[in-house]
């Protein structure tokens, strides 16, 4: 990036197109939009960085602001270094370092997962989480697994369930596959096998995507930094590395690179990969084992922001597009408006159901029981809002190849 | 890196592209709209002006735009319009039927140019309007009401109805009124606005409030934030609890109507199974034997390689990316195509000439298949169209005819490219 | 017709014009500064604003250098919001002659200029946008000066004293009777209004129309006009000011202003003072030299390029350009042609505006038998914004508004912000680019001397960032509805502002501000359709 252009500062117009495509700025008086704490007060930060309100944090980093804007400018890049100013200089409350550390928060809930997923349905104790923390009470806290996806994965391997085959591709879970809903890691370990891939897992770090977006950005360097390297001896080897989840593969593809600065993601760029990106490119080949069976299922599609801001389609609905007797609606209807960390905190809360809203009343117009969408956060936030139930695309392409038990009710 | 296959790959997401990707999957084809941004028609009106003013006489607003086209491009045949005459009309009632299908009414004036009202208080001629702004006999209203809302900081009914009263002849009776509601809260943006005139509650309160200023008969004008969905459902129901014709004018962007003509383009091409993908940027093509076999593209997340039967080329002009000027020349971004400049000057020294710029006409020039050629007349790309604000030839701030070349074009690149193969 | 009576009339309101008033007032003379169009409108804002060190005089002409520093010394004291701490940079570069660093270095020593030399590979590190082949660098004490907010303060001041502003009155006839100037006749340029000030003495520092105002008394007085075009870009490329270490020439001067950097300057001889258009050849020229210093200079986007003429003072015509000295003289016209009552102060450079006045102010003390000791070196010119007032500010406006807001105001800040307590709206942003509330608009357009969206841009930066005005423009104009100056006209005060700002556009209208103008366009012609508005 050159250092006269950072972000594509320059060649902002002021056209105010990424305003009108905030869902924060939409819903909120609080928050300025993208335009104003992005470049607007970028050319100030250059003279001094700490120019930056503290409504700043009213940003969800959805990015539908780098997405909708036509001239190229790294609005949203801005916000979080600004985030990251705001925070190194006034620090944060220690709900937001909490949230944003969810594999602290994963790790620590495998003492009793059990008791945890009670303790968050529990009123009265959410009543004083809200009190003394200020986590929203309202907002289904998402459940713990029995078991993470690394125990059910190597349990798995030791039964000698992933085993053989020529290509072979390195899967990055994600805190929330990994914690919370282990069944869509299994699904996809489950979908390569099938067509012949190995599959290797590691225990990796947090993408520290939580960390970007509530402004701790040494931490999260620091996390990309251990990613990094642990990554590495794979790309040597020319290993793909496959995500399940759009917003840890957007963290690990760009985000190293541009808002942590880190020069030796540009490598790691290049090899990440969407699971469905990867399916698709062996279909198109004809590898892909295409004699799916027929799944009966009516349900609404919801892209996820982080998938859309990508910026290379919808890999998932062309493989979900060959499967019978599916019937996938586009809901058409914006972000889900939890965002991360964003939609449990007490005073946001209000905010991310507001912009949720157009969705849910998508779903409700629809009239369908199931959705289908890549992100847990926007699964989670689905399930409470709209009360449906949510699939990741590899479970319906799991249960299409007749590997059972993913999909349920339909 | 993925590879992806289409009938029609189209560059830009601006209103050509957008026609264009409808006509084409209209007719069958598969159609892929890439863009890196959102087009600039939500910058804009929301309108669709097609001409503006008298050749002869450019103060005199035009009566019949279409005949007065039809004796332009007999004229100038440089004329993107030139190009498309064959499908002007068609193009027309293509994109009012679109609009009007997805729930987004746009008018016509019986062939003639609307008159509408700015926020600035002149009045522009316009062709086709959404429902909410088409403000019939507006010199002929008894008495006008300009409601602003204090939450919003570009919209002052005052200067409105300052600079009205000198646009043009009004009833010597007519009265002209200002008046400030809310819908509570500090600074919105007009879509936060929108999005709360949306709630029935709020709405209501607006109704009873604008009512204490009202005269019966009354016209009453709103800034253009009336409601976020691509319907112009709260203007109605504005009206309806007012009793009287409510209408939006054209304001500085961020306004909603040029957000609603998006959504709805948008939306339908969902609808008809169109593949659009935002915030992937058109980096390069692969050309051999003058015709175009691959577009490379490039998101923040990944890149994609494009296969395609034919390319539209909808990026617009400088402001839109397509053209991009260095001192002294302008290119085209994506095709390195040839663009049609002037020497000397690219402006005039007076912002407002009323010829307007010579950079506004810069651009591409095509054929009447609008194929890319060169100086003389040979086709550059075979495969590849040319729409919209890229093409040369055009004044379109004086002219009044950016969105008409929009549409027209836009339209007969569809209509030839779902053609092929027929 | 209107009629004044005073005992100084200064005419000319740029730096030394209010400087000589702010002083007259400080000795208790009273004074009346009139000013063709708007304060500050003419030399004073049109340069990059450096505050010189010296350094850049140091070789050539060591007394120029020497008042520099002085000057340097006392405006930092006493006007702390107008003055910016950034110190600079003289940077030696390969083909530089390293025989001039050292003649340099020991001229200034020679001067009292503090230097001392840098570490490159630091300052490399501090401003990664500088050539990397940088030989040598030293830093010097440079700062930049805000030329609309020094000459607001030096107005304010005189005011708190009785001096009077009138501005858009243009001189048209110096009476005089008996070989003693009498009086000054105005016409009023907005409404034509004639009006007379009868006075004892009349100073003329009309900068570069100097020989405009002489002529009306059938003087000569003989100053180079030369042009000197500058450009701005659209942020900050470096922190500090940056002067090649070389002997002074075209554009070998960057200065950081406030959000943008102002490179600087070149120097062409013209007729006409107002002769302020700036081309796009030396635009071009400009970005050719300040290339070699920061090389990615092609790729910065430039938001305009504006010139201003300097008035330098030749008793000769034979030399021209930069071999004029920068050195200021002060012409008695008593002496020299035998009119009693007229000085003429020509010459000179903003940064020794200060010192100019108290030279001019000397004599006219002196002519008017007043003993009162200059004192503007020692009285604050503005307060430094309390602690308290600034915090409060912060909380009100947000930190970057205030913090812009606070230097611009200075001590107007504490009501501006006040009044942003009790009301919500002047909270609003209404030049996004620049950071302007609508407080401190309100606050501008109600004093005395605002006519035009011209006058408020230049006491608040509205409309200077970015967009040029694109979006401010009009949201201003509609909320100064309340004020009866203000509505007279919407299209004039509309389209005058869009094609003064156009002016300086063109000369850079490629890359982003191409888009810039037809995003603009597209809104004053598409969609208000203005350019046929009746």
């Amino acid at each position: 990036m050159s250092c006269a252009n950072l972000f594509g500062l320059d060649n902002c117009v002021k056209c105010t197109i990424c305003v009108s495509h905030c869902p924060v700025a939409r819903v909120s008086d609080k928050f300025a939009g993208p335009k104003q704490y992005g470049p607007d007060l970028e050319r100030f930060r250059l003279e001094e960085a700490g120019a930056v309100c503290p409504s700043v944090t009213y940003c969800t980093n959805c990015k539908n602001c780098d997405v909708a804007c036509p001239s190229g400018v790294n609005v949203s890049a801005m916000i979080c270094r600004a985030k990251g100013e705001l925070v190194g200089r006034h620090g944060a409350a220690w709900r937001d370092r909490l949230m944003a550390r969810v594999d602290l928060l994963g790790k620590y809930s495998r003492l009793s997962p059990a008791l945890i997923n009670w303790c968050a349905g529990n009123s009265p104790i959410r009543w004083l989480v809200e009190k003394t923390f200020g986590v929203s009470k309202e907002m289904t806290l998402p459940r713990y697994a029995g078991q993470t996806f690394y125990d059910l994965f190597s349990y798995k391997k030791k039964t000698g369930g992933n085993v053989s085959g020529e290509r072979i591709v390195v899967y990055y879970p994600g805190c929330y596959v990994n914690y919370h809903n282990p069944g869509v890691g299994m699904a996809l370990v489950e979908v390569m096998v099938r067509n012949g891939i190995r599959v290797l897992v590691e225990k990796f770090n947090c993408c520290g995507l939580p960390l970007i977006s509530n402004g701790f950005l040494s931490e999260a360097q620091k996390y990309a930094r251990k990613n990094i390297q642990q990554l590495r001896s794979h790309l040597d080897r020319d290993y793909r590395i496959i995500t399940s989840c759009p917003s840890c593969s957007l963290t690990l593809r760009r985000e190293y690179r541009e808002v942590l600065g880190l020069v030796d993601a540009g490598r790691l760029s290049s090899y990440v990969q969407d699971a469905f990106e990867y399916l698709w490119c062996m279909s198109r080949q004809g590898e892909l084992d295409t004699s799916f069976k027929s799944v009966p299922l009516r349900a609404g599609y919801h892209l996820p922001c982080h998938l859309k801001a990508g910026g290379y389609g919808v890999p998932s609905r062309e493989i979900l597009g060959l499967i019978p007797g599916l019937r996938v609606h586009d809901l058409d209807a914006g972000c889900c408006g939890l965002s991360g960390s964003c939609g449990f905190k007490r005073e946001k809360y209000a905010n991310s159901m507001a912009i949720g809203w157009d969705l849910f009343r998508s779903i409700k117009e629809m009239d369908t029981k199931q959705v289908i969408t890549e992100c847990g956060i926007c699964q989670l936030q689905i399930q409470h809002g709209a009360g449906v139930t949510v699939y990741h695309p590899v479970q319906v392409l799991a249960e299409a190849f007749g590997l059972g038990g993913y999909i349920r009710n339909y | 890196m993925m590879c992806r296959d289409f009938d029609l790959a189209i560059i830009g997401a601006g209103l050509s592209g957008l026609i264009a990707a409808a006509k084409a999957a209209e007719m069958g084809k598969k159609v892929l709209l890439l863009a890196k941004g959102m087009g600039v028609v939500e910058l804009s009106t929301g309108c669709i002006d097609l001409w503006g003013y008298c050749l002869e006489q450019p103060e005199e607003v035009c009566r019949r735009p279409v005949d007065e086209i039809a004796r332009m491009v007999g004229i100038n045949r440089e004329h993107p319009y030139a190009k498309v005459q064959d499908v002007l009309e068609e193009s027309m009632r293509f994109f009012q039927r679109v609009c009007s299908d997805n729930g987004c009414h746009y008018l016509e004036n019986k062939g003639d140019n609307w008159l509408l009202p700015t926020a600035f208080g002149t009045v522009r001629p316009t062709y086709l309007v959404p429902a909410s702004m088409a403000v019939r006999s507006l010199f002929k209203a008894k008495s006008v009401l300009v409601v602003g809302f204090k939450e919003l900081k570009d919209f002052y009914p005052e200067m409105l109805v300052r600079n009205l009263k000198k646009s043009g002849e009004f009833d010597p009776g007519c009265h002209m009124k200002t008046a400030i509601t809310g819908v509570g809260g500090g600074e919105l943006t007009p879509n936060a606005l929108a999005s709360r005139l949306e709630q029935p509650d709020i709405l209501t309160g607006v109704i009873s409030r604008v009512r204490n200023f009202l005269s019966p008969g009354s016209l009453v004008l709103f800034p253009p934030v009336l409601g976020d969905r691509r319907d112009t459902g709260v203007a109605l129901k504005l009206a309806r609890g007012l009793e009287c014709p409510v209408y939006e004018v054209s304001n500085i962007p961020p306004a909603l109507p040029g957000q609603r003509l998006l959504k709805t383009l948008l939306h339908y091409l969902k609808v008809i199974g169109v593949e659009v993908i935002m915030g992937c940027k058109a980096t390069g093509a692969e050309i051999s034997g003058g015709h175009c076999l691959r577009l490379d593209a490039e998101g923040a997340g990944g890149s994609i390689k494009i296969r395609s039967r034919a390319f539209v080329l909808a990026t617009g002009s400088f402001l839109g990316g397509g053209l991009e000027a260095r001192p002294g020349y302008a290119c085209e971004t994506v095709f390195n195509l040839p663009v049609k400049a002037i020497e000397g000057n690219w402006w005039d020294k007076d912002f407002f000439n009323k010829d307007g710029h010579p950079f506004s006409k810069f651009g591409i020039v095509v054929n009447d298949r609008l194929q890319p050629v060169d100086g003389v007349g040979r086709v550059l790309v075979e495969n590849l169209m040319v729409v919209g604000a890229s093409l040369a030839g055009c004044n379109y701030p004086v002219e009044k005819c950016g969105g008409g070349v929009a549409v027209a074009t836009g339209y007969k690149a569809g209509k030839l490219a779902g053609e092929v193969g027929r | 017709m209107a009629i004044f009576d005073t005992q100084v009339v200064v005419i000319g309101g740029g730096a030394t014009g209010t400087g000589i008033l702010r002083d007259l007032s400080l000795r208790g003379i009273k004074g009346i500064l009139v000013e063709q169009c708007d304060l500050a409108h003419g030399t004073s804002s049109r340069f990059h604003g450096l505050l010189h060190s010296g350094a850049r005089y140091a070789v050539k002409d060591p007394e120029a250098a020497r008042e520099c520093l002085e000057e340097n010394m006392i405006l930092r004291r006493i006007a702390p919001n107008c003055v910016e701490n950034t110190g600079g940079f003289f940077i030696q570069l390969p083909g530089d002659d390293p025989g001039y660093a050292d003649k340099w270095i020991a001229a200034c020593t020679e001067v009292g200029i503090e230097i001392e030399e840098a570490d490159v590979r630091n300052l490399l590190k501090c401003s990664p946008a500088l050539n990397k082949r940088i030989i040598r660098a030293f830093k010097v004490m440079d700062r930049t000066v805000d030329g609309f907010r020094l000459i607001r303060a030096n107005v304010n001041a005189a005011r708190r004293r009785g001096g009077r502003v009138m501005t858009y009155s243009r001189v048209t006839a110096i009476h005089q009777s008996g070989g003693s100037v009498t009086g000054v006749e105005l016409t009023n340029m907005l409404t034509g209004e004639k009006s007379l000030i009868g006075c004892q003495m009349a100073v003329n520092a009309s900068g570069p129309w100097i020989g405009e105002v002489a002529a009306l008394v059938g003087l000569e007085v003989n100053v180079i006009k030369d042009k000197g075009t500058l450009i701005a870009f659209n942020h900050r490329l470096t922190n500090q000011v940056l002067n090649r270490l070389r002997p002074p020439g075209d554009g070998d001067i960057f200065v950081p202003h406030g959000a943008i950097t102002i490179l600087g300057t070149t120097s062409i001889a013209v007729d006409d003072p107002g002769d302020t258009r700036p081309e796009c050849r030396e635009v071009l020229d400009l970005i050719e030299i300040g290339r070699q210093m920061v090389p990615e200079l092609e790729k910065c986007r430039l938001i305009r390029a504006f010139a201003g003429v300097r008035p330098l003072y030749q008793q000769t015509t034979a030399v021209s350009g930069r071999l004029v000295s920068r050195n200021f003289a002060l012409l008695d016209h008593r002496q020299l042609d035998g009119l009693d009552g007229l000085i003429s102060i020509v010459g000179g450079k903003f940064s020794t505006f200060r010192l100019m006045a108290e030279r001019t102010v000397d004599l006219v003390a002196r002519r008017l038998g007043v003993n009162a000791p200059c004192r503007t070196a020692r009285e604050p010119l503005t307060n430094p914004v309390p602690k308290g007032a600034l915090k409060r500010g912060i909380k009100v406006l947000g930190l970057s508004v205030a913090q812009r807001a606070a230097k611009r105001l200075g001590d107007d800040f504490a009501e501006v912000v006040r009044q942003a307590g009790h009301d919500p709206q002047k909270r609003r942003i209404f030049c996004e680019c620049e950071l302007v509330s609508l407080g401190e608009i309100e606050h501008v357009a109600r004093d005395g001397d605002c006519f035009t969206l011209g006058d408020v841009r230049r006491k608040t930066r509205m409309g200077m960032g970015t967009c040029q005005g694109t979006f401010c423009c009009y949201r201003t104009l509609g909320a100064l509805s309340k004020y009866p100056r203000f509505v007279v006209g919407d299209r004039l005060f509309l389209t005058d502002f869009l094609r003064n700002r156009w002016k300086g556009i063109t000369p850079v209208l490629w890359g982003q501000q191409l888009r810039e103008a037809q995003l603009s366009l597209g809104i004053y012609f598409t969609i208000f359709g203005l350019e046929r508005m009746k």
